[in-house]
């Protein structure tokens, strides 16, 4: 579980996002990506997993304003775009580092 | 010559507290000891009162200090300072005063999960802790048939004061819905009784609260992971396979939440016959503890399917109430007591909790 237990959620340079996990692994994940991975049910289609949220629609300079615990095990993420119904897990956060 | 302060701690040393896995003085268990001539006395404070190995610990340390030279008499008193568990996330909320919030949850309905939460209490407060319960089961809310039905809450300038009785308080949502009539409602209303339950109870000052659940992995259950800083969760399980594997269900739940799970109970274990004592393992023996050692969780203990049982909570009389010192009120004791080292070595290992700095 070390793998997927973070042990800091940080600021990485202006608007970025970085997280220490507990296996001593540090993951990056640029703003924009993160609102672009959005899970909730307004950007992906909840059943099909069809991504509903236009890239095009989304502003160049998006970024976090407020990040929020949920439970132990997700997080939160209010961007400056108004958009803030994503609750990324702790899970799905280390497997889109890979993507990202 | 007298024997000194830092002999008779090297002797204390010697006793290991088997649940933190170290010995009583590096745990900073051993306080205010005092030094008279020969007359040494000194206090041994636990993480819980309800410590299974409290008497033990004490006769073990009357023994290491009573066979060092120049000690005559020695004067052990058992305290317990129930201890706060690691810092918990942004977000989350805690009970003002309330120290360990402790769900206990079932897959399946009908395993006796109230029963069980009940007597757990009970048994807590028993051993000197302060104790509240809070049953959120609001399709069969019983706390108030197995605690009594005398006692109620009362509201005081807009504060609900929790009904109170054999030393535990509770709130329950039976106190405030019509006996024969279902609960219709939709997961938001679920969630704002929760809110109030938290917000606007009268608590005071508790070391532990046990939450009694609606069965299964529903509304209720999401959102108190969610909102609440819990220590974590008791499952209750009967030991047929298919209890069990609903079960796990409910384990897995908690697992995607990161909410630790204490334990395992078996409730139902054997029936226990009424003439002969004789027992009988009606649903299969030992179910429960094979998952839990499965699945890498404490198994916390085992409970009769017993008439007496059953007839002292339909009374208004738990067990651990009607008979503190019968086979069965042991068993709950023993659960408790069980469940209690659980938490501390939670609250003594646990980490930080993730720091977002953002």
């Amino acid at each position: 579980m070390d793998r997927t237990t973070p042990v800091e959620i940080s600021r990485e340079g202006a608007h970025d996002v970085a997280i220490q996990w507990k296996d001593g692994h540090r993951s990056s994940y640029a703003a924009r990506y993160l609102r672009l991975a959005c899970p909730c049910a307004q950007c992906i289609e909840e059943m099909t997993g069809r991504p509903l949220l236009d890239p095009a629609s989304v502003p160049e300079d998006v970024h976090p304003v407020r990040i929020d615990a949920v439970g132990h095990y997700a997080i939160q993420i209010m961007f400056s775009d108004g958009h803030g119904t994503g609750i990324f897990t702790f899970d799905r956060l280390r497997e889109l580092e890979g993507e990202g | 010559m007298p024997a000194d302060k830092k002999s008779i701690l090297a002797a204390l040393s010697q006793i290991m507290d088997p649940d933190l896995g170290r010995d009583v003085v590096s745990l900073g268990f051993v306080k205010n000891m005092t030094i008279d001539g020969g007359k040494v006395a000194f206090d041994i404070e636990l993480t819980t009162p309800a410590c299974p190995v409290k008497d033990q610990f004490k006769s073990q340390a009357e023994q290491l200090v009573l066979a060092l030279d120049g000690v005559d008499s020695v004067d052990v008193n058992m305290t317990a300072q129930v201890r706060q568990a690691a810092p918990q996330a942004a977000g989350l909320q805690n009970i003002a005063g309330v120290t360990h919030m402790i769900p206990v949850a079932s897959g399946k309905g009908g395993v006796g999960k109230s029963t069980v939460s009940v007597n757990l209490a009970l048994a807590l407060a028993q051993t000197g802790a302060r104790v509240g319960l809070m049953d959120l089961d609001i399709y069969g809310p019983s706390v108030p048939t197995i605690m009594g039905t005398e006692a109620k809450p009362t509201v005081e300038e807009n504060r609900i004061l929790p009904a109170e009785k054999h030393g535990v308080k509770f709130i329950s949502m039976g106190f405030f819905l019509e006996e024969e009539k279902a609960v219709v409602w939709r997961g938001p209303m679920l969630v704002k009784m929760i809110d109030e339950f938290i917000a606007n109870v009268e608590w005071g000052d508790l070391d532990y609260m046990i939450i009694d659940l609606p069965p299964g992995t529903g509304d209720i259950q999401l959102s108190l992971c969610q909102k609440i800083a819990l220590t974590g969760a008791i499952v209750v399980s009967t030991p047929q396979d298919v209890a069990l594997k609903v079960a796990q269900k409910a384990i897995s739940l908690f697992n995607s939440l990161k909410t630790p799970v204490l334990g395992l109970v078996e409730n139902m274990s054997y029936y226990s016959c009424p003439a002969c004592g004789e027992k009988d393992y009606i649903f299969g023996n030992g179910g429960t503890k094979k998952a839990a050692t499965r699945l890498g969780l404490p198994f916390l203990g085992e409970l009769p399917l017993s008439t007496k049982i059953r007839e002292d909570s339909d009374a208004g009389e738990p067990t651990v109430i009607a008979d503190p010192n019968g086979e069965h009120a042991r068993a709950f004791q023993a659960i408790a007591a069980q469940m209690a080292a659980q938490v501390s070595i939670r609250s003594m290992n646990d980490e930080a909790a993730v720091k977002i700095n953002f």
